[in-house]
């Protein structure tokens, strides 16, 4: 017993050891080893829960939250009432926005009510997701535990500065850079990215060595366009080991800001990659100058400063440039202040993307922040910027998708007072798109009732920093629920019938796709004109208007065929061989205008295709429209097709039709350069040579 | 650097040029050409290879292509036997003057040591359909294997005289393929002819079913599954698949005989100036070049009336 009682005292003092160990190599920053001492302790101690949630707190600290959450879980099957495990859960949560959060703040609570941080923690969620009265009382309840709980001074400032009160609870602070560096999060969150950049100034002066804070101000100054001060911040935040994802891929995408053309007007700046720069421009920069002179107009409000757009190829560098992370798709573009970041045409595969559509919406929202001062909810901005894509085109935006469907069943539609949560904090998968359509419905029927001018006078309510159900009551002269029921019976006066049959049009379309296959034609007419009834706005793969369309053309029914793509395209159908089908069929029937306007739709979806230029030119040729097609062919040649001859020959045309005859020599003698003896490219240099006759 | 790489790349130009007249092939020459789709191992694919193999069928049939024998086999008439038999026919018939084109469209494994076309029945091992080709006296050959894992069948296949499209780079590249729906593309779109002779020759359809193959696995984000291989570009420049005009005839007109030496003059000229480009000022090279387009221009036009 007594060497027994010997080994165990050693033993003891010896995990005491390797622990302080551990916590002496974390605070040195080394991390390997800190990692390789706990691994050890774990090892030598496989049931002492304690040891995983220490080893836990060094991965989240180290930015690798999913094995952290392995450890804390792994600590709860050792000890299923150990309150730190929790409240390390309710952190990892809270940093991914998950509603679990709260769940697990709450747990560790009811173990440990003395567990101040985890009331923090609440208090947070409900500051993010707009719940001020809920996030006071969670910090006061931090606050009665620990008077000087930081978070929960820091929750209780942000609280009165994003109401822009000036707020006692700043100098309670003090010199602690963490808490201001909270409040620089709520700014940032609430897109009020100016003030979040003074905060984190803020944070940083008062702890120089809050590298976190260094990261976060260099990610929002990139944000807003000041690169060069953005990647001092970043690189002072990596070389002091914070190198979380965000900051390492930002450091990485600024090394790659070399491949960018930027093209600047008094209005705007435009930046492309100079791989697509010269394809791109024409459309971005008219669609700029178009948005812009529409939103003036109808917002009643000029920009004092230019707007920045940014259109990225390699959708990863968009959420790098917007997010610090690569992985999260679903992401079209963003807007910070006055610079919006996008996807290009050519970030995502043909026909799945409207880049024209994207940049509309995001303008909406540079109008909206500034006139606002950024002090608009998630919910209005971009409700509004969904409601002005369909405006600018009905065949623009987003169709009501399956999933949206399956929302609309359900009953899963948040109320008006409670929206912005389906944007922050998700409760289901899908619910961000679900939002964002809810709130484009929203703002599409304020305008259908109250007419479009209501819009505007909700921008400048939202902009005195009015909560939502107060600009409800005044703006609308209506009680958030009574908005709520209103609404909701328009939704099911348009849904109700798609969401009604959708289980029925599954099994219908899938049907119509076996016909098609089988190649029965009659059938695939029937049966396709029902399923198309039952979900018009469904235009993906294996749509009923294209397979009707084709069975028509199988059976030389053209006027059937031209009708149902033509309802195709209409209902905002993206597929571009689809599209260059219909129109061809009406260029063969001398619809060359309606052929144009088939065509140009898919400049705004994918304007990197050659043959779509070469179609339009050559039909803006037969059509007078000389200057367009010079559009065209000049796009054309800027990605470089296979025919060089040939492109430059049609360029040479064009030119010669819009009376440019110099340019059109030169074009003409690019053509001959690739092929010298391509006769149709002589004629016409001998022709704007002036040698055609001599 | 720069002026360095142009010069190599004009040299290889003239070098082409010079090839051209030597193996162009000679009046009254056949070419045979046999295109197989082989088996698709679903509908899809199926459907997929044989629409490719009627494409093919009827453009060969089209145009001023009368001096060439073309025969086609698919779905279940795409065996062995069928192959074999149409091979050996071709070798009864064919001459050391004509030339042979074989455009296989479909699947192909290869186990690392052995490629085999996938067929209705038994499959055909490249070193099988290398013992069939070698029979054929036509010297001037083309094998376009568009197959998966085509790469495989390379080695096999190779002999003086033979060029070899294939549309992966290896045996290894196992998935199938999309380099056949642009090759096929290529035979029909005249954007394919690029250099505006109204013809697509073998090296022109390879660039465009090249190019396009590539651009299709980059607009729809997948990781590229094939590489499409040739083994002799300036053999394959000389390899003319399908014409849009009629060349013959203009040049062997007696009337225009001055004007067309001078035609071939001033076209001497241009070449010669391009190769000298990366050498001189661009405003000097821009303005000779517009003399010299113009002028050729006025000669073509001459020739035209």
């Amino acid at each position: 017993m007594k060497v027994f009682g010997i080994l165990v005292l050693c033993g003891l003092s010896l995990c005491a050891q390797s622990l302080e160990r551990a916590r002496a190599l974390w605070r040195a920053h080394d991390y390997d080893g800190a990692n390789n001492e706990f691994r050890a302790l774990v090892k030598a101690n496989p049931k002492n829960a304690a040891y995983r949630v220490e080893w836990g707190r060094l991965f989240f600290e180290r930015f690798n939250p999913a094995e952290a959450a392995n450890l804390y879980n792994e600590a709860l099957g050792i000890d299923p009432r150990n309150a730190q495990a929790y409240l390390g859960l309710a952190e990892v949560y809270a940093d991914e926005f998950s509603a679990k959060a709260d769940q697990a703040a709450e747990k560790a609570l009811e173990i440990d009510p003395k567990l101040y941080h985890a009331h923090e923690i609440l208090a947070r969620i409900a500051l993010e997701d707009d719940d001020t009265k809920k996030a006071a009382s969670e910090a006061d309840a931090a606050l009665a535990i620990e008077p000087a709980a930081l978070d929960a001074i820091a929750v209780h400032a942000s609280i009165d500065l994003l109401k822009d009160k000036a707020s006692d609870w700043v100098a309670r602070i003090g010199n602690r850079g963490k808490g201001f560096e909270t409040i620089a999060h709520f700014f940032v969150i609430n897109r009020r990215y100016d003030e979040g950049i003074e905060y984190y100034r803020k944070a940083i002066a008062a702890t120089p060595d809050l590298w976190s804070a260094h990261s976060q101000l260099g990610v929002n100054l990139m944000r807003l366009g000041n690169q060069e001060e953005a990647t001092k911040e970043l690189q002072l935040a990596y070389d002091n080991h914070f190198r979380d994802a965000a900051t390492a891929n930002y450091l990485t995408l600024i090394d790659s800001e070399k491949n960018y053309d930027t093209f600047t007007s008094p209005t705007s700046v435009l930046r492309l990659n100079k791989k697509e720069a010269d394809a791109l421009k024409p459309y971005f920069e008219a669609e700029i100058a178009r948005a812009m002179a529409t939103y003036e107009k109808k917002y009643g409000f000029q920009m004092d400063k230019a707007v920045q757009v940014e259109a990225y190829p390699n959708h990863g560098d968009l959420l790098v440039r917007t997010l610090g992370l690569p992985d999260e798709a679903g992401i079209l573009g963003v807007t910070f202040n006055n610079v919006i970041s996008m996807d290009s045409p050519s970030g995502r595969p043909p026909g799945s993307f409207h880049w024209a559509s994207t940049l509309w919406h995001e303008m909406s929202h540079v109008y909206v922040l500034t006139m606002t001062n950024e002090r608009v909810p998630r919910w209005f901005t971009e409700g509004l910027a969904v409601h002005e894509e369909t405006a600018t085109s009905p065949d623009w935006g987003d169709r009501l998708s399956p999933e949206i469907i399956t929302a609309l069943r359900d009953k899963k539609l948040l109320p008006i007072s409670k929206i912005d949560r389906g944007f922050v904090h998700p409760t289901y998968p899908g619910q961000v798109i679900v939002s964002y359509y809810q709130a484009g419905k929203i703002c599409d029927y304020i305008a259908q009732r109250w007419g479009s001018s209501k819009l505007v006078d909700m921008i400048h309510a939202f902009a005195k920093n009015e909560p939502t159900v107060d600009v409800i009551r005044e703006q609308l002269k209506l009680e958030p629920d009574a908005f709520d029921k209103d609404f909701l019976a328009e939704i099911d006066r348009q849904t109700g019938s798609t969401v009604k049959n959708f289980a029925d049009w599954t099994k219908k379309i899938k049907e119509v796709n076996e016909l098609a296959k089988a190649g029965k034609t009659d059938e695939v007419i029937d049966q396709g004109r029902a399923a198309e009834a039952m979900y018009p706005d469904y235009v993906e793969t294996g749509d009923a208007y294209s397979l009707i369309a084709e069975a028509c053309l199988k059976k030389s029914d053209r006027k059937c065929a031209l009708d149902q793509l033509g309802r195709y395209s209409k209902e905002g159908g993206r597929d571009a061989a689809t599209v260059k089908k219909y129109a061809k069929l009406l260029e063969e029937d001398g619809r060359l205008k309606e052929a144009e306007a088939a065509l140009e739709r898919l400049n705004f979806i994918y304007p990197l295709d050659p043959d779509l230029h070469d179609r339009l030119g050559n039909l803006y040729l037969k059509t007078g429209g000389a200057n367009l097609a010079v559009r065209e062919f000049s796009v054309l040649n800027a990605l470089h097709p296979i025919d060089t001859a040939g492109s430059h020959y049609n360029l040479a045309k064009a030119y010669a039709a819009a009376g440019q005859k110099n340019k059109a020599r030169e074009e003409a003698i690019n053509a001959l350069e690739a092929a010298p003896d391509f006769k149709p490219a002589q004629t016409l240099l001998l022709e704007v040579s002036g040698e055609s006759e001599k | 650097m720069a002026a360095a790489a142009q010069v190599g790349c004009g040299l290889k130009r003239l070098l082409l040029i010079s090839l051209a007249a030597v193996i162009a092939a000679p009046a009254f020459a056949t070419t045979y050409i046999v295109t197989i789709a082989g088996l698709g191992g679903e509908p899809d694919y199926e459907t997929r290879f044989e629409l490719l193999a009627n494409d093919t069928d009827k453009i060969l049939h089209t145009g001023p292509n009368a001096d060439r024998s073309v025969e086609t086999l698919q779905g279940a008439a795409a065996t062995k036997a069928k192959l074999t038999a149409s091979l050996n026919r071709v070798a009864s018939e064919a001459k050391a003057q004509d030339a042979l084109v074989l455009m296989m469209i479909g699947h192909g494994t290869f186990d690392g040591a052995e490629y085999k076309f996938n067929l209705p029945g038994p499959d055909i091992s490249a070193a099988e359909l290398a013992a069939l080709l070698n029979h054929i006296p036509a010297t001037r050959q083309l094998i376009v294997n568009m197959t998966s894992a085509s790469g495989g069948a390379t080695e096999a296949l190779k002999r003086a005289n033979r060029t070899i499209i294939t549309a992966t780079r290896s045996g290894a590249e196992r998935n199938a393929t999309v380099f056949a729906r642009f090759w096929v593309e290529a035979l029909r779109d005249a954007a394919a002819d690029t250099d505006k002779n109204g013809q697509v020759t073998a090296l022109e359809a390879f660039h465009y079913a090249q190019t396009k193959t590539a651009a299709f696995y980059t607009e729809q984000k997948h990781l590229v599954t094939e590489h499409a291989q040739i083994d002799d570009q300036q053999r394959a420049g000389t390899f003319t698949l399908v014409r849009y005009g009629s060349i013959a005839a203009e040049t062997s007109d007696p009337a225009k005989k001055e004007l067309i030496a001078k035609k071939e003059q001033i076209e001497n000229q241009i070449d010669a100036l391009k190769y000298q480009k990366s050498l001189m000022a661009p405003e000097d090279y821009r303005k000779q070049l517009t003399n010299l387009l113009v002028e050729l221009a006025k000669t073509q036009a001459a020739i035209d009336k």
